[in-house]
């Protein structure tokens, strides 16, 4: 392990690190545009210029290995006067038009002007090399060319993380600027990344742009919905409303990146009407809105009355790989307690699919961010056979009754309506069902009583990656209506069938599932946080 | 004086092989080729050649830093991407006596161990890549290349290859990316392509020049070569002359010849009865000497550096009385922004908008302040950059605005 001396302090780095990772890893930030974590280095930028002992020059951190002995510093006149150059030449030609810039508050041209620049600026606004604006990259990407400060780090992103080499230089001098080939949009699974890792305004989100100051938004830790690689991300959001979705750096999971579907997902939240009230099927069929006493007292003791007369098997537990870990361990905790056997989640396929990443970045085939969560908790099984199983057994008659959790997908792919129809058979075919959801939906009247849900984003909770990491997303928003978390609702039925039922968050729920489901044993909430724990 | 380079010059169809070898051509290679390797390295070691191309770096000394038994091929690239201000002595070593090259290349490539080398030429010698295709397709039918080198256990293919027009180009490190076919940028450094150059693999990049005085060292053996020259600059060295000369042109001297003895014998003195203001000794890139600073200077590597200039690339351009020097000093630096490569920030900012401050001072429309900006300018390129271009428009600003100051001000008038 090289020691060296940072600013007077004694440093330990990793072999192999250069002086601004070493640094990174110690809290001390040298300034930086091009270094990026996760993307080759490049050392064009030179904000990061450092004095290193014994060298005449000074030399960038990002780009010099840490030696044994050596003696960097980073806060001298020397440097600051050498950084405060580079952040003059990079703002001669930027137009500075912050006010209309999607970027300020999140710049850092202007976090590190108020740190070393605090120049003024000695060229004449006519004298500036103007460059193209407002140019259309896309679905997910806006350009504007002059803001760019030729990082390259978008250019790095398509060359080494997706393969792709979309973007690139064009010109030279300062006339350079970064563009696709002849304006070529991004089509590109991923090219919502570069908007996070442009470090200016350059390069700003189609979806995001002109909505909302940064600096109004309210940041909740999450993990993404979309899919089961479950992508650690950041949500953004301000009064009840998601603005964005952010990618956090998860070295385990998806580095600094989020595919283009994922950062989308949250608008499928927003796509259709709530259900806000529990529903119950009246003798004249028709739904009509109760409190959540009634609807709790109601479906337990219809239930007991089926078991009572078909046999606890003829009670089925269809989970939903959408929800959470604690929402499920309720779910069949309830259900066990009736003596119910019959326990599925699989609307199609996943399980065979679980294995196949649709590709080698982060998209997982299974658009379910809990399906290895649900396993884990005991909820698949060959005996009833996925839906289709569950459909047949109960036109056969041996299935009576269903409590059946539903969230549609937040990632769309084809398939999810034949899903969706299959939901509906089941619900057709089963004499009592208790349905759990978010949204509403025609075909929701089959069943005999509708409770609506928290989605995603709306609770807290942990999700089960598809390679068993458990991770936690936080509450970012207030549900609509009277819905509560699935985790709640069965708390609360569990309570009306006389069991015991003490939880009052979500994380007592976490801490009683950690004593007694042994995959999750041992395992603490903090541990869920970044990175998350990966369990057997 | 010693006539090495330019010794069959001016001889009739000295470019063909059939009058290269009757004038002596390809015995130096064949010495060679009988010698041990590390032997010619270390000849040329002795020798005391440095790098022609600008640097002045020991030619032996960065032949050793190649590593051996890597598993990995070694080139050779030969850097005829001429492209300095000033500077074409290249040009004629390539068009006139390309066998000369050649042979030297050869050398090289036995000594290195290297079996496939390029010659990377501008883009704007088009015609000279034509000429030095037919030498080598010449060099090629005598056996002097091909699979057995003059009948040896030694194989040996050069190709050439044609830049698209990027002074960059001439910087090793982009050179060998443009040879790789990406985007001319300068590499960072280290690793150095000693180890990690041309397919990542250990590179030597030598200058047309460099290469063509090898034949000679091996052929007369170092002593005679160290013999020419000073202490530490030894052998001779072309200048390409133009501005204010009344005999503009390439003239081969030996190192330590006196700068102003050169002007006034080898190409003819100023002319029209006028008088000398100043001269740039080795290419646009190094710093102005003023006349006065002129007397005494030898032109080698050291009493150049001592009188606060370089020898750079033997490009000497010479200016009388009559020059602008703000006008002089803004084509310089249009060269620099127009060739800065846009890779790093200080570079591709700073070279541009000194350029732009220039051009306003020659049109009057300078403010006085403007003359310490380009100062501060200078001040914030100088040794923050990738590769030297930056440093190589900082040396002109920095000199010609502090040794002709009065003149810049006084185009700026009282604005």
């Amino acid at each position: 392990m090289p020691k060296f001396t940072l600013n007077g302090q004694e440093v330990e780095a990793k072999p192999g690190q250069t002086i601004i990772q070493a640094a990174a890893d110690h809290g001390m930030e040298i300034p930086h545009y091009c270094y990026h974590p996760d993307l080759p280095i490049d050392g064009n930028c030179r904000m990061c210029l450092v004095e290193v002992e014994k060298m005449p020059k000074l030399t960038p951190a990002c780009t010099t290995l840490v030696n044994d002995g050596m003696v960097v510093r980073s806060e001298n006149e020397r440097v600051k006067e050498a950084v405060r150059g580079v952040l003059e030449f990079l703002l001669i030609n930027h137009p500075v038009d912050c006010p209309v810039c999607d970027q300020a508050g999140e710049c850092r041209l202007q976090d590190y002007y108020m740190v070393y620049g605090l120049h003024t600026s000695e060229i004449p606004l006519g004298m500036k090399v103007r460059k193209r604006k407002v140019i259309d990259l896309g679905p997910m990407v806006v350009l504007d060319q002059e803001r760019c400060v030729l990082c390259s780090r978008c250019i790095r992103f398509f060359e080494y993380v997706t393969e792709t080499g979309e973007m690139q230089f064009f010109g030279r001098g300062d006339h350079v600027a970064i563009g696709t080939f002849e304006d070529r949009p991004l089509d590109n699974p991923y090219s919502g990344n570069v908007v996070d890792i442009c470090p200016v305004g350059a390069l700003t989100s189609r979806d995001f742009r002109f909505k909302c100051r940064v600096w109004f938004l309210h940041a909740t830790d999450s993990v993404c919905g979309g899919c089961s690689t479950g992508c650690t991300v950041r949500i953004d959001h301000r009064d009840g409303t998601i603005f964005r979705l952010l990618p956090r750096r998860n070295v385990e999971v998806n580095r600094s990146w989020l595919c283009d579907e994922g950062r989308l997902s949250f608008h499928k939240l927003s796509d259709g009407e709530r259900i806000t009230r529990p529903l119950v099927k009246g003798r004249d069929g028709v739904q009509a809105p109760v409190t959540w006493e009634e609807a709790a007292r109601s479906i337990d003791s219809r239930l007991k009355e089926i078991r009572d007369t078909n046999g606890a098997a003829s009670i089925l537990g269809f989970a939903s790989p959408s929800a959470t870990n604690e929402a499920l361990f309720l779910f069949k905790r309830y259900l066990d307690g009736l003596g119910a056997t019959q326990f599925d989640f699989r609307l199609d396929s996943e399980d065979k699919k679980l294995a196949d990443e649709e590709d080698q970045i982060l998209r997982h085939f299974d658009k379910h961010p809990n399906s290895m969560g649900a396993i884990k908790l005991g909820l698949m099984s060959e005996q009833v056979g996925g839906i289709e199983g569950a459909i047949n057994a109960a036109r056969a008659g041996r299935l009576k009754a269903g409590v059946v959790i539903y969230f549609k997908p937040l990632v769309e792919r084809p398939g999810d309506a034949e899903a969706e129809g299959r939901v509906l058979a089941l619900l057709d075919e089963l004499e009592y069902s208790v349905l759990l959801t978010s949204h509403k939906a025609d075909w929701q009247d089959s069943a005999s009583v509708v409770l609506p849900v928290a989605a995603w984003s709306e609770e807290e909770g942990t999700y089960t990656n598809f390679e068993g990491r458990v991770q936690l997303a936080g509450k970012a928003i207030e549900v609509e209506g009277n819905a509560l978390p699935v985790w709640e609702v069965f708390a609360m039925l569990l309570h009306a069938s006389g069991a015991e039922s003490p939880w009052m968050s979500a994380e007592d729920v976490f801490a009683t599932m950690a004593d007694s489901v042994s995959v999750f044993s041992g395992i603490t909430l903090d541990q869920t946080r970044l990175p998350g724990v990966v369990v057997g | 004086m010693t006539r090495i380079l330019l010794a069959n010059i001016d001889k009739p169809e000295q470019a063909s092989i059939v009058k290269y070898r009757e004038r002596g051509g390809y015995k130096a290679l064949e010495k060679a080729l009988a010698m041990d390797q590390a032997a010619v390295i270390e000849e040329v070691k002795a020798s005391g050649l440095r790098g022609r191309g600008g640097a002045g770096f020991p030619t032996g000394m960065k032949w050793s830093f190649v590593p051996r038994n890597t598993g990995k091929p070694t080139y050779l690239l030969c850097n005829a991407d001429e492209s300095e201000p000033g500077t074409f002595k290249d040009r004629i070593l390539m068009e006139r006596d390309p066998h000369m090259m050649i042979e030297g290349m050869a050398i090289a490539s036995y000594a290195l161990n290297c079996h496939l080398a390029y010659i990377y030429i501008r883009g704007e010698y088009e015609f000279v890549a034509n000429m030095v295709q037919k030498a080598l397709d010449e060099a090629y039918e005598a056996k002097m290349l091909g699979p057995s080198v003059m009948g040896k256990d030694f194989a040996l293919d050069i190709f050439v290859h044609l830049g698209q027009g990027a002074y960059i180009c001439g910087e090793e490190t982009s050179l060998i990316e443009s040879l790789e076919g990406d985007r001319g940028y300068p590499r960072i450094k280290p690793p150095f392509p000693a180890t990690h150059g041309f397919l990542a693999s250990p590179t030597v990049v030598n200058n047309v020049e460099t290469l063509c005085a090898l034949p000679w060292i091996i052929q007369n053996g170092a002593a005679a070569y160290a013999a020419i020259g000073t202490e530490k600059s030894k052998g001779t060295k072309l200048f390409s002359v133009s501005g204010h000369v009344s005999k503009p042109g390439v003239y081969e001297v030996d190192l330590g010849y006196p700068l102003v003895d050169f002007i006034n014998n080898e190409a003819g003195g100023v002319p029209n009865g006028r008088k000398l203001k100043a001269v740039i000794p080795g290419g646009s890139s190094v710093p102005v000497m003023t006349a006065a600073e002129c007397p005494g200077v030898l032109l080698d590597y050291e009493s150049l550096l001592k009188a606060g200039s370089m020898l750079g690339s033997g490009g000497m351009i010479v200016l009388d009385e009559t020059t602008s020097m703000p006008e002089t000093l803004s084509v310089i630096a249009d060269f620099y922004a127009h060739e800065s490569c846009g890779q790093c920030t200080p570079c591709r900012e700073g070279t541009g908008w000194a350029a732009k401050i220039l051009k306003n001072i020659v049109a009057g429309k300078g403010k006085r302040s403007d003359v310490d900006l380009l100062l501060k300018i200078a001040d914030m390129m100088e040794g923050k950059t990738i590769c030297p271009l930056a440093d190589a428009d900082v040396m002109p600003i920095r000199s010609f605005v502090t040794k002709f100051r009065s003149e810049f001000e006084a185009l700026c008038g009282d604005n």
